[in-house]
């Protein structure tokens, strides 16, 4: 019988997971539009995207547009093969549940 | 795998992961104002044209109307919010209409100047690039109307070749209407149907 695959932990987490989800149908997104997007506050979604700059999955670039800061996230090539392992490894999951 | 309840989170965590890509690549950008407005642009450079017989009126109404679109577009996309963030098949799109206007602009007054230019050649190479430009988008995005306004300006190039220099200019006049006024009146009834709905669903 075949391994089960693990779940990339850094990815797992529900938010965290829906970031790298809205991130890769995008070329950027600003933090604003992120937390819209979620529906998470300030502090949570900040200490998220914390969490997966450290991993390397999403890259960062603080800018100034007409005066007013502008925090920018884009998927790393890390973030985009992570999110596509771990959607691999949750098929895979649920098709040996389904074969249970 | 043990039980039903962790099944059920692995299937939250799937559609959570679909709910979301789709949610990033829906589009609340509008451009069905842009077809209406070239459209009008080129009914106004027509009746210039008509009237004054100046030559360079069409080119100095497409350079004003780039101008005020161009406006127009970055202070829609500079509202706040939350600015929406591009995607690549939008930039793809975006692509195809500038490199169009720029042919355009380069071609048609090098027609002009090598005096090779006619109401038929005029019409063909418009239709045609229009043609072009619409039916790659209307593929990229898999919009049927689209694609059918490329098939009518494809036909109306095609028409342009034949007949006289009037009736040229009607086969123009009429692919705008259809093209430009008509077909963008519906994009815009389209996407403020998809805007509604998205409200639903938010």
């Amino acid at each position: 019988m075949p391994e089960l695959p693990e779940l990339n932990p850094v990815i797992h987490g529900k938010l965290r997971l829906a970031l790298l989800s809205l991130l890769i149908g995008v070329e950027e997104a600003e933090f604003t539009w992120l937390r819209s997007k979620t529906n998470s506050t300030d502090g949570n979604l900040g200490a998220q995207l914390l969490k997966l700059e450290e991993a390397g999955y999403v890259a960062v670039e603080k800018k100034f547009v007409q005066r007013k800061p502008q925090t920018l996230y884009r998927m790393t090539d890390a973030g985009r093969a992570a999110l596509t392992e771990y959607v691999q490894a949750l098929k895979q999951l649920l098709g040996g549940a389904m074969e249970a | 795998m043990n039980t039903n309840a962790e099944e059920q989170e692995l299937k939250d965590r799937l559609s959570l992961i679909e709910s979301m890509i789709a949610e990033g690549r829906r589009t609340t950008e509008s451009w069905g104002w842009t077809f209406v407005f070239w459209g009008v642009a080129y009914y106004v450079a027509i009746i210039w044209t008509a009237v004054t017989h100046w030559p360079w009126a069409w080119l100095v109404t497409m350079a004003a109307a780039w101008v005020v679109c161009m406006a127009i577009i970055q202070r829609k996309q500079k509202s706040p919010p939350e600015r929406r963030p591009g995607t690549t098949i939008g930039r793809a799109i975006f692509s195809i209409w500038c490199a169009m206007g720029v042919s355009l602009t380069l071609l048609l007054p090098a027609l002009g100047f090598s005096g090779r230019f006619n109401q038929h050649v005029f019409v063909a190479v418009v239709a045609a690039m229009l043609g072009g430009a619409n039916g790659a988008s209307g593929m990229i995005i898999r919009w049927k109307a689209q694609i059918a306004s490329a098939i009518v300006w494809w036909v109306a190039a095609v028409a342009a070749c034949f007949g006289s220099d009037d009736q040229a200019t009607v086969v123009f006049l009429v692919a705008i209407f259809l093209c430009q006024i008509v077909f963008g009146g519906y994009a815009m009834l389209w996407e403020a149907r998809m805007r509604r709905l998205g409200a639903v669903n938010a």
